[in-house]
């Protein structure tokens, strides 16, 4: 009896998303076996590298019981101040700093209202989201996008051994973050928070300023996200819909991050893949574009119950 | 209670603080009818309340989830979802009560969410978002389709010398204020929202905040067959700016976030400070994309004045 | 000629998590009686009216009243049987009226479903008016003063036309005048044949106005008399007398140190007299007290927690002015050497998921800056446990694999850890077995001869005895006396406090 109740102690540890992913891959194989090939497989993943990367700056601030919605409007931004050629001069590395400062800066801004102001997180987010929005919008107005400079492109294109370089990075970025979260004071701290705010603050843990960093750093991973997505892209463009935070929210919850769990890496790693291969397996099965976001809808709220029923029976 | 609202209200009241925006609102008012001819012209008017109407509508709604300390970010979606089944070619006698059974499904949905399972409310309604916004698009992808004529009758025209906005507006305001002010109920949510100990007067506090959420969505349909006889068809996007547009106008007015304090008027004032803004801004051809960063800075300035312990969600 | 009592509770018994909070109590209410429930900390007093108030639910006996057997689930039920309680804890709504908190869930209606504001109010005047407060019905519970809001929770008690009024520690926020306002009330209801029940501590007004008195000690019956028959001093004998157990390491004889914590002029509040309290090394202090008189308030003042009304604090020579910021309190009071250890380690202490070896190494982490890498401590985590005999298999369980005494220990380990030379513990031993208990005991006195200083406060004051070297009683927000603990008994304790 013992055994069971600690097995299943373990189960509900796992996070969701390896079993999401577990059964999608198994019914991708099952319907299309010749899809399960790397370089196709590493085709797909490329595709939700940006949303890969908005989810390691997601799960930062989730962790410390704060959200993100301002991601998408970094992305139209960095994503404008490429493809507009209002830069046109500015050398490469000069262009790429500019823009990594525009994600910094929106992080910033939204920590401080969040930490230091006790602002709601939702509200900042979406209010930096719509500036950001009617910023592009305004200055698309005139002077419109054009096309992305093709370094970019090449750059997306590349492959190491069949698999594409956005993935590579991505991944290594991950690992990156992983290793930052776990090693350093940092992580400490934002695992501190998300445990108990409380204990947090009574054990010493500079919580504001944990909550300001964690934004920070969230914004910066919007605009490296973006920078990748720019470069997938051929024009610039100023539409955006609401998917890529939503996904990102549901990545990262299915991921087994959630407000008031300690942040890991993998798991949400692991939930935007599962997002790849629920793409590919809702086009295969012939799944048109409106399913796909309320399949997504759907998915982060049925996380979001199943872990209120687990934390209603831990109690 | 905040020390300004204690100052311009006096110590009966939990409206908070609205006489602000008020004379915010008042002083645009001036300002715009010195500087254009055209604001204070009856046709200007008249395309200010109808701007104004359906948001008045959905910050209600709005309004009533944050009393109990929620957050409705499905409303947008709701109002979406609404114009795209009235477009279709089915008679009204259909489509209305499809709207409104819809909406109650959305709002129980959201409500058992939040109150048995114990999802945050912006998750709950984020997601809920989502789900309702891809029902939209697989009811309208793109924008069209036929209202039917009854709708049109009801928002255009007059009704015994009053413009139609005019009285959809007021009928709201006066089914909202007895609902909020003027009833047990009403009364109830001020409770809820303003702790955890209401629970212990034997109020049903699940109940009451399932009721809030149901109450929210149905807002937000009636704002959505407003919108759907103005625009005459149905738009898969036409509502996503109500979500931000209602809690900045419900903030606004006074309202606040953390539950138990706010009001009606508040609520109506801050609509009518937006919409002012909006309608002034147009007036004077600042571009609709600087609106969008005025609207957004406004909520922002708005959000940081309210004071709070918390730090995060 | 013997009156049905309106309230009889038999044999009642209550535990909380194995231990037991009443075993087998008696209690009982006839009408037209004022009647006392008193004891010392821990007692059983509150859990005894919690039941009968339908907030918690009995183990085992039996309540009837007016003679029918009856069991609350609900304080709604309680309240509809005929019990209203006024709690210490206020339940009041900050945003609804006066008026409106009082006809909570049964407000009157007008004929258009409108609630009816003008009979409420009127009615909530009437009450008010025969209590003595001018207060506007119609003025919101949030604007109103502590002392105010504490005789409205007693107003809705009294108008709830209940015939067994609870009253829990009533005039704890009273003035005088205020005190005789209420007892006035409380005749009147004595006079309609109603039983009070009088929850309280000050002696004066136990012997004022209540005519029986029933002592409760350690969850049991001591004894229930008129209050005619007894005098105070032999009243604090039946509260207390347990024995000193041998739990406690053996005090050092005074070596006197330098002091190292001195607080000064301290106000709990804008009408509390100032305090003064001095910590000299190698010393163990405790302020004692009977619950909630300011122990808390005082210590948490020192990192912030709580916003006293002036005075000033010197940790080691530096000297702070209070208030202190509640960001940055803890912080710079742990850069001086100073650990606060919480008393909640479920709520407020512990990282319940995370694992021990967290929850130890966490007070040094914060002493570093973000970027740098976290040490791993892994010298300091093996010591800590050794030396503080925690007992897990490996440092990476989740705490909340832990025994309580093991958990209590590992949150003292992370003070401990952090070097910090002054200590002030909240409740060391909550919920700690006896013989973790012991163990906690000998590291705070071993800590103290190796030159630690520690502030102890304790809702068990034999504990208190049995551990510190010297005493404060605190009572009404400040010192009321000073003793060595050598010489202290908890007769002399409660007297100070009592009388002081």
């Amino acid at each position: 009896m013992k055994r069971l109740s600690n097995l299943s102690r373990v189960a509900l540890r796992i996070p969701p998303s390896y079993i999401v992913f577990a059964v999608l891959l198994v019914t991708l194989w099952v319907m299309r076996p010749n899809l399960i090939d790397v370089a196709i497989l590493g085709t797909f993943a490329r595709q939700v590298v940006p949303l890969g990367i908005v989810v390691l700056g997601q799960l930062l601030v989730i962790s410390s019981r704060s959200i993100d919605l301002s991601a998408g409007g970094v992305i139209l931004l960095v994503n404008y101040l490429i493809s507009s050629g209002l830069l046109y001069d500015w050398p490469v590395c000069l262009i790429i700093l500019l823009c990594l400062g525009v994600g910094l800066s929106v992080g910033l801004a939204n920590g401080l209202l969040v930490g230091k102001r006790r602002a709601s997180a939702v509200i900042v987010t979406l209010a930096l989201n719509i500036i950001l929005i009617g910023l592009v919008e305004y200055l698309a107005n005139g002077k419109p996008p054009g096309d992305v400079p093709k370094y970019f492109r090449e750059l997306y294109n590349l492959r190491f051994w069949s698999l594409p370089a956005p993935v590579i990075f991505w991944i290594a970025l991950a690992g990156l973050m992983s290793a930052f979260l776990g090693r350093s004071v940092f992580g400490r701290f934002v695992w501190s928070i998300g445990s108990n705010p409380i204990s947090a603050h009574f054990s010493g843990v500079p919580v504001e300023r944990t909550v300001v960093l964690a934004h920070t750093i969230c914004g910066l991973m919007s605009a490296v996200a973006a920078l990748v997505q720019t470069s997938s892209i051929a024009v610039g463009s100023v539409r955006f819909g609401p998917e890529l935070v939503m996904n990102s929210i549901a990545a990262t919850i299915l991921g087994g991050v959630v407000f008031g769990r300690p942040a890991l890496v993998w798991g949400p790693f692991v939930g935007v893949l599962c997002f790849a291969l629920l793409f590919v397996v809702m086009t295969t099965m012939g799944v048109q574009e409106p399913r796909k976001l309320i399949a997504q809808g759907l998915i982060i709220l049925l996380a979001a119950i199943f872990y209120g029923v687990r934390s209603k029976s831990n109690s | 209670m905040s020390q300004l609202s204690r100052m311009f209200l006096g110590a009966n009241s939990r409206d908070g603080l609205w006489t602000v925006p008020l004379i915010v609102a008042l002083a645009c008012c001036a300002g715009l009818a010195f500087s254009t001819a055209e604001f204070a012209s009856s046709q200007n008017i008249l395309n200010l309340i109808a701007q104004a109407a359906p948001l008045i509508l959905v910050s209600i709604g709005q309004m009533i989830v944050i009393l109990v300390r929620g957050l409705d970010l499905s409303v947008g979606s709701v109002v979406s979802l609404t114009t795209g089944i009235l477009s279709l070619n089915v008679p009204v006698y259909v489509s209305v009560p499809a709207v409104m059974l819809a909406a109650v499904a959305i709002g129980l949905l959201n409500g058992i969410s939040v109150t048995t399972f114990r999802v945050h409310p912006i998750i709950a309604t984020l997601s809920m978002m989502g789900i309702v916004q891809g029902v939209t698009m697989f009811v309208r992808p793109s924008a069209g389709g036929t209202v039917p004529p009854e709708i049109l009758a009801l928002v255009s025209g007059r009704l015994f010398g009053i413009y139609m906005p005019v009285i959809w507006v007021i009928v709201a305001i006066l089914v909202a204020w007895k609902v909020v002010h003027g009833s047990r109920f009403g009364l109830h949510l001020f409770a809820i929202g303003g702790g955890e100990t209401a629970g212990t007067f034997g109020i049903a506090e699940q109940r009451n905040v399932l009721a809030a959420y149901v109450l929210s969505s149905c807002f937000a349909a009636v704002a959505g067959i407003f919108l759907a006889g103005r625009i005459v068809s149905g738009d898969p996007n036409i509502g996503t700016q109500y979500a931000v547009d209602s809690i900045t106008a419900v903030a606004l007015g006074g309202t606040q976030l953390a539950g138990g304090i706010g009001s009606l008027h508040g609520t109506v004032i801050g609509c009518a400070l937006l919409a002012i803004i909006a309608n002034g801004m147009n007036l004077l051809n600042v571009s609709a994309f600087i609106q969008t960063i005025v609207k957004g800075l406004i909520l922002l300035a708005v959000i940081s004045l309210q004071p709070r312990k918390t730090i995060g969600l | 000629m013997t009156m049905q009592p309106l309230v009889q509770m038999t044999s009642v018994s209550k535990s909380f998590g194995g231990i037991a909070a009443l075993e087998n109590v008696d209690f009982q209410l006839l009408p037209g009686s004022v009647h006392a429930l008193t004891g010392e900390n821990g007692a059983g007093k509150s859990t005894l009216m919690k039941i009968l108030a339908g907030v918690v639910q009995p183990d085992g006996g039996m309540i009837r009243k007016n003679g029918q057997i009856v069991c609350f689930a609900s304080p709604r039920e309680a309240l509809d049987a005929g019990v209203s309680t006024v709690f210490q804890e206020h339940s009041l709504l900050p945003n609804l009226s006066i008026a409106e908190n009082m006809f909570l869930g049964k407000e009157p209606v007008t004929k258009f479903g409108v609630t009816d504001r003008v009979r409420m109010e009127r009615e909530v005047k009437q009450v008010l008016y025969g209590l003595g407060l001018k207060l506007d019905p119609a003025t919101l519970v949030g604007n109103l003063s502590i002392a105010e809001r504490q005789f409205v929770e007693i107003a809705r008690g009294i108008s709830a036309r209940a015939d067994v009024v609870i009253l829990d520690e009533p005039t704890a926020a009273l003035n005088a005048a205020d005190v005789e306002v209420l007892n006035t009330q409380i005749q009147s209801l004595k006079k309609q044949q109603k039983a009070v029940v009088y929850i309280s501590h000050r002696m004066e007004e136990i012997f004022k106005v209540c005519d029986t008195i029933t002592v409760l000690k350690d969850g049991r019956n001591v004894d229930t008399v008129p209050v005619s028959s007894i005098r105070p001093k032999q009243l604090i004998g039946m509260m207390v007398g347990r024995e000193l157990s041998e739990l406690f390491p053996p005090r050092p004889d005074q070596t006197r140190g330098e002091v190292v914590l001195s607080i000064d002029g301290l106000r709990l509040t804008a009408e509390a007299t100032p305090c003064s309290i001095v910590l000299r090394r190698g010393e163990i202090v405790a302020l004692a007290g009977l619950e909630g008189q300011g122990q808390r308030e005082l210590v948490r003042s020192l990192v912030g927690e709580y916003v006293p009304h002036g005075g000033k604090v010197a940790v080691r020579g530096r000297e702070f002015a209070f208030p202190l910021s509640e960001e940055r309190g803890i912080r710079e009071m742990q850069a001086l050497g100073l650990g606060f250890v919480p008393e909640d380690r479920k709520l407020e202490g512990l990282f319940l998921d995370l694992s021990l070896a967290h929850n130890l190494t966490i007070g040094l982490h914060s002493r570093h800056f973000e970027l740098k890498p976290a040490a791993a401590h892994r010298e300091v985590i093996a010591n800590s446990m050794k030396s503080l005999s925690i007992k897990a298999a490996r440092p990476s369980l989740p705490v909340n694999a832990l025994s309580g005494g093991n958990q209590q220990k590992v949150l003292l380990g992370r003070y401990l850890a952090l070097g910090a030379d002054i200590l002030i513990i909240e409740e060391p031993t909550r919920g700690v077995d006896v013989g973790a208990k012991a163990e906690i005991y000998k590291l705070l006195r071993d800590y103290a001869n190796a030159g630690g200083s520690v502030v102890v406060l304790s809702r068990e004051t034999l504990e208190l005895i049995g551990l510190c070297d010297r005493l404060y009683v605190i009572h009404d927000k400040h010192v009321v006396a000073e003793m060595p603990a050598k010489s202290a008994t908890e007769h002399a304790i409660l007297e100070a406090a009592l009388h002081g």
